[in-house]
């Protein structure tokens, strides 16, 4: 797999969801409905004003659970996970969840406690009109004539009323007037005292922060608020980053706080249709409409007319500006309905139009929902980079320039955020009203740091330097654990790389001795510089006795990758490995490189370079990713690895294909079946422990892996026979978290230390959850790893799990160094992706035991 | 309340309202009891208006939705030429501020209906007498046509002081024009569908309200009276504001230099090779780097780069000695190959003037050429002379042909 392909992957990954579990995966609506007016600005369509529904009431009256807050017309996702209470199932972390290892850091954390006076509560009342009143404007109206008994503060939304204040009595009966004197009696009745870390307090004060941002002139886009009076520019490549924040306040361990992080939006200030001119200058015609797509879908886009966001997802090529839709009765076009609704002029009526699937959202007055939105490219800016972008080094050197944040001014621009909150006046009086302010520090709280681990080979052992976290230098002279030889293997190369060949035998001859590998003379091939004659020089020289392929690629274009990664994956099993010639045209790095690369081609064909002490027996670790494709037909690749050995050097690894709409745990669930199998095959054994580590689960998804894939994990292993009943932990792995960490060594702000372990303050309190720091980073700010387990009968005690789940993360063969998640979640990852990316089909079932994908 | 009219009557009457300015083209523009903004939402997307202006009694309403009046994102990334600033003030339409004088169009949508009696009066003088715009658009129900609305009684919303007749609007809107010099036209929205217009009228009555006299839009400022709180007050990103040109000037500039210098380092880089295609832009694909793929797999964030690609820089300006390599772009070049440069500061002398005191932008010492630094410096081995009078006779004859540049770009 390749580097710009991990780009690539990490920027569609983000965003995905998985529908939840027996979702029916849903045609859109034949008629294409655009964006209908109602969804002007941020506020969506207001269905009628009436009062609550009686499932709403219902609700209100179970405990207020689903009670949610300024809410008209839809129901909004929740991003957090609220609500999903797995720690109080698992008796053993009931008390603590704390480890005990390591030595204790003093470290601050990116969270700002919400401080309100002792004994805030929340008042909630219901408020009841006679005679009822139609309009929640006037209802509204007829209420707050009576300011002086409610006060200023408060939020009404036709049917609740909230207070920070208790008013005198249970009941309060007011009298209103309308202005044409009609009487209007107002009982206001107190349901509900809401202590400050109910559901409804917190997205309440969500609210209320959003409110603030709004008055600091920050503009949201997607969940995010950014400062567009501020921007930075990259002229270069006609980028404009804003800068901002990502906010949310929630119940933590020790408060409710708010976590915020400082975010960059990247802006194009050019039009898709700009984009798309540029595209079709730049490529074949007959490959446009492709290339095209390839580009934008999945891109995230801005309109010219309202604040949404849109994510492209296909291209309608058969559609113009000039098309029509329904609006109303009348059919309009595309065309008009801009020019007279916002002014717009369309300038190309040939283009073709952008397609958005809007997310499940109600149509208007509760009918169906509205098809896809259609979008016109001359209206939308780019947002984000796009994958040609993300592969591009000067840009991203360029981007990261301004984006990387030591973490000594990270925690400047975050401490400068809450000062601007509180100089701010408005801001602060909108605060006082509720009685809310913030600390006006970060966090202060205490990690610890595990020690380092030892890493063996064979008869051999070493540590690392604590940290840089790599092992690169110590391992050298040391021969790997098991090295199969390379005999019999194949270097495919061209006549224009015919030095770079002959270079890279030379130096494997030299690198593979000292570690270990055997190595015989390789069959050399020339081929053709074309696809064609390399598939063919394939076919005509991998035999079954083949133990390795080794192409020498010309460049680096994706189509003879794909193509020999498909033959040697499915057609015809063997492990390959691609090199680009000019990665061995210097010859100065030549022994560096073919020394990894002669690690990795051993790891290919099964071999074992290194292993940790893991003092746990007959234990089996599962990592599970998965990868969207947003091209091919919206197909999801699940992908499974599963360990096999003692030493967590062997792993079985599968993967599947599946729809959208399907759940991805569906097909794992076989694959769990076949590893378990091939466990018993090695050990002679069922393993009596089982670890998954379940990695690529989306913010609000955390439901469906509680309520649906655990089950489905314990169905694949009850398959296994009546009285088999290993104990099974199930760990979510999340990378894309805005939690930060910093350290503050000899007075300097810097990241914390790899090993960085923390386990309360800023976890939850309804999980058990921990965060790691694992990797070392030389510039940035680094960001931990957030692993909550959310089923566990291994009665492990949560110092052990965090130990394992540190010691996973030094087992990724590809990279002598510790990585930001456990090792099979890496395999996983890099399997689905070769698949989504590269193969497009499951592999032969033959490379299940190889880490052939590396 | 009216559902057999479609596309409902409040839309027809803001449709109304959208087509009045798409015709006439007013610059400012004032909706007087403007509620939740919906109206001005939807005006502020003319963008031939320059001032939008809304008033409210009630603050709470006001301040609702106001925020969705500020520009979008998107105004933000290519700002035009128009200008236009939104503002909002709490206060009464039967008091008089200065601030609300001059404008040239005033509208008061289904508004005086909720004013007592006694207040149409005073709102007529305040509105025609002091703010005294060029022209008015009032609109209020049409009492003849209640009748034919099914299940209605008495007035058509509670908060209603009156429903006028088409008679008693006409008198009124006659009455105002003597009075202030005003001409009226009466026309309406919500038609009965089988032409019994005689009988009932329009739905909503709509009066259009001309100033005769043409005199000018300036007031004395001195005496000013400001019975009204301002709200909300934003102004839209525009090229005429000079810190946004610069800046957009800045990045059209740079952008452009930037591909003509890697246009020219691409030719220069094939011509070397003999080869036909170089894909510069994309990094090192394939397995072939694993040391790329495993850096990434370590810190897998786009924040987070690591020391080999520092690594690999450091190495290549140690390696060629890079005495700091500048391309020289000339500013002449630049003015004839992008029309938007050439748009956006009028004269190439204005380019190099607005260039001159960029902190983001080098120039050669005599001003003729924008300097850009060559990264990497493997590709390139000619060195510029920066006092080739070549590139001067170039920046100042301002007749280069597009032969000319080409030969730049392949020399």
């Amino acid at each position: 797999m390749t580097g710009r392909a991990r780009a690539r992957s990490r920027g569609r990954a983000r965003g995905q969801e998985t529908p939840a579990p027996g979702a029916v995966p849903r045609e859109p609506a034949p008629v294409e409905v655009p964006h209908a007016e109602g969804k002007v600005g941020r506020g969506r369509q207001k269905t009628t004003p009436g009062p609550f529904t009686e499932e709403a009431l219902l609700q209100i009256s179970a405990g207020f659970q689903q009670v949610k807050l300024g809410e008209r017309g839809g129901h909004r996702r929740d991003f957090n996970d609220a609500g999903i209470n797995t720690r109080q199932a698992m008796e053993h972390v009931k008390d603590s969840k704390s480890g005990t290892s390591g030595r204790a850091i003093q470290l601050s954390a990116n969270f700002f406690r919400i401080l309100s006076r002792p004994q805030w509560v929340l008042y909630q009342y219901h408020v009841d009109f006679k005679p009822p009143m139609e309009s929640r404007r006037l209802r509204s109206a007829l209420l707050f004539q009576h300011e002086e008994i409610l006060g200023s503060a408060r939020s009404f939304d036709g049917a609740l009323l909230f207070l920070p204040n208790r008013l005198h009595s249970k009941e309060t009966v007011l009298h209103s007037e309308t202005r044409n004197g009609e009487k209007v009696q107002i009982t206001v009745t107190l349901t509900n005292e809401l202590p400050p870390v109910s559901p409804v307090c917190i997205q309440f004060y969500n609210i209320i922060f959003r409110r603030i941002l709004r008055v600091l002139d920050m503009q949201q886009i997607g969940r995010n608020y950014y400062n567009p009076h501020d921007p930075l520019e990259i002229a270069k490549h006609r980028l404009t980053i804003w800068p901002g924040y990502t906010t949310t306040i929630l119940p933590y361990e020790s408060a409710i706080m708010l976590c915020t992080d400082v975010s960059h939006r990247v802006l194009r200030s050019e039009t898709v249709l700009d984009f798309m001119y540029n595209l079709k200058q730049q490529c074949p015609a007959q490959r446009f409409p492709d290339i095209c797509a390839k580009e934008l879908v999945g891109l995230v886009v801005l309109t010219k007319y309202n604040n949404k966001t849109y994510r492209v997802d296909d291209i309608a090529w058969d559609h113009t500006p000039n098309n029509t839709f329904k609006r109303g009765d009348t059919e309009i076009s595309f065309r008009n309905y801009f020019k007279t609704q916002y002014g717009l002029d369309i300038t190309d009526g040939n283009q073709a139009m952008l397609v958005s699937h809007v997310k499940k959202k109600m149509g208007p007055s509760g009918g169906p929902p509205p098809g896809p939105a259609m979008l016109v490219p001359e209206l939308c800016y780019l947002t984000g980079l796009t994958d040609k972008m993300r592969s591009d080094f000067s840009i991203m050197k360029d981007l990261s320039v301004h984006t990387r944040l030591s973490p000594e001014d990270r925690e400047k621009r975050l401490n400068r955020f809450i000062m601007n909150i509180q100089k701010n006046s408005e801001a602060q009086s909108e605060l006082d009203k509720w009685g809310l302010s913030f600390d006006k520090q970060l966090l202060q709280m205490t990690g610890r740091v595990l020690p380092v681990e030892r890493l063996s080979q064979g008869q051999r052992s070493y540590e690392y330097e604590p940290w840089s976290a790599d092992w690169a230098k110590e391992m050298r002279g040391i021969p790997i654990i098991n090295a199969p030889p390379l005999a019999n293997w194949l270097l495919l190369y061209t006549r224009r790389n015919g030095n770079e060949a002959q270079g890279l035998t030379q130096s494997l001859n030299k690198v593979c001795g000292p570690l270990g590998i055997r190595i015989q003379r390789a069959v050399m091939v020339e081929y053709d510089d074309h696809q064609e004659s390399l598939l063919k020089a394939l076919q005509h020289n991998v035999g079954p006795d083949t133990t390795m392929v080794v192409v020498i690629l010309s460049s680096n274009r994706q189509d003879k990758y794909d193509s020999v990664k498909k033959y040697l994956c499915v057609d015809c099993p063997t492990p390959s490995q691609c090199v680009v010639g000019r990665t061995l045209s210097k010859p100065q790095g030549l022994m560096s490189v073919a020394t990894k690369i002669a690690l990795q081609m051993a790891c290919k064909m099964g071999g074992e370079l290194w292993s940790v002490e893991i003092p746990l027996k007959q234990l089996m670790i599962v990592g599970i990713d998965c990868y969207h494709d947003s091209t091919a037909g919206k197909r999801s690749i699940g992908a499974l690895v599963a360990s096999l050995n003692q030493s967590m050097s062997r792993w079985f690894s599968r993967c599947v294909l599946q729809h959208k709409g399907q759940e991805i745990m569906d097909g794992l669930k076989t694959c769990l079946g076949s590893a378990m199998k091939s466990y018993l095959k090695f050990n002679k054994c069922l393993p009596s422990r089982i670890i998954v580590f379940r990695d690529g689960v989306g913010d609000g998804q955390l439901h469906s892996v509680v309520n649906y894939e655990v089950a489905q994990i314990m169905e694949a292993i009850k398959s296994m026979g009546q009285d088999y009943a290993p104990k099974l932990s199930v760990v979510v792995v999340k990378k894309r978290i805005n939690s930060r960490f910093f350290a503050h060594i000899n007075g300097k702000v810097s990241n914390p230390p790899p090993g960085t372990i923390v386990d309360s303050a800023v976890t939850r309190p309804e999980w058990y959850d921990f965060y790691i720091v694992s990797q070392a980073v030389r510039q940035g700010s680094v960001s931990p790893t957030h692993y909550n387990v959310v089923y566990d009968t291994s009665g492990l005690k949560p110092d052990h799990m965090q130990r394992l789940t540190y010691k996973l993360c030094h087992m990724y063969y590809n990279w002598q160094g510790i990585i930001r998640v456990p090792a099979p979640c890496q395999y996983a990852h890099k399997l689905a992706f070769l698949v989504g990316q590269s193969i497009h089909r499951e592999p032969n079932v033959k490379l299940d035991d190889l880490l052939f994908y590396l | 309340m009216e559902p057999f009219f479609n596309p409902p009557l409040h839309k027809q009457r803001h449709q109304f309202v959208i087509d009045f300015i798409e015709k006439n083209k007013p610059k400012k523009v004032v909706d007087l009891g403007c509620c939740e903004c919906t109206l001005l939402k939807k005006l502020k997307f003319h963008r031939e208006i320059e001032h939008l202006v809304g008033v409210d009694i009630d603050e709470a309403i006001v301040k609702r939705k106001m925020h969705s009046l500020a520009p979008v994102s998107t105004d933000y990334l290519q700002p035009g030429y128009e200008q236009l600033c939104v503002e909002l003030y709490q206060g009464s339409v039967t008091e008089r501020d200065a601030r609300l004088r001059g404008f040239d169009l005033a509208l008061s949508i289904e508004l005086i209906e909720h004013l007592p009696v006694p207040d149409v009066e005073r709102f007529s003088e305040v509105l025609f007498g002091y703010m005294a715009p060029v022209r008015a658009i009032i609109s209020t129900p049409n009492s003849d046509f209640n009748p034919l609305l099914p299940g209605l009684r008495g007035f058509r919303h509670p908060d209603h002081k009156f429903e006028w007749t088409r008679q008693e609007f006409q008198s009124w809107a006659e009455k105002v024009c003597a009075e202030f010099g005003y001409e009226v036209d009466i026309t309406g929205v919500g038609q009965v569908p089988d032409g019994r217009w005689e009988q009932f009228g329009f739905c909503s009555q709509i009066a259009v309200f001309h100033r005769l006299k043409s005199g000018c839009n300036v007031f004395d400022q001195s005496q000013e009276e400001t019975s009204y709180t301002l709200l909300y007050s934003v102004n839209y990103p525009t090229l005429r504001d000079n810190n946004v040109l610069r800046r957009v000037l800045v990045s059209e500039v740079l952008f452009w230099a930037e591909s003509m210098k890697r246009r020219w380092t691409e030719a220069k880089d094939t011509e070397e090779r003999g080869e036909g295609l170089v894909t510069k832009h994309s990094a090192a694909c394939g397995e072939g780097s694993p040391t790329e793929d495993q850096r990434r797999s370590a810190s897998d964030s786009g924040e987070e780069f690591d020391v080999w690609c520092t690594n690999r820089i450091r190495f290549q300006s140690g390696a060629t000695t890079r005495s700091v390599q500048s391309v020289p772009v000339p500013l002449s070049l630049l003015w004839v190959s992008c029309p938007r440069v050439s748009s956006l500061c009028g004269s190439l002398s204005n380019l190099r003037h607005y260039l001159m005191d960029e902190p983001l932008v080098r120039l050669s010492p005599d001003g003729y050429a924008l300097l850009l630094e060559q990264e990497g410096g493997s590709y390139i081995y000619i060195q510029f002379d920066l006092d080739d009078s070549g590139y001067a006779e170039v920046g100042l004859n301002q007749t280069l042909n597009s032969a000319a540049l080409e030969n730049w770009e392949e020399d």
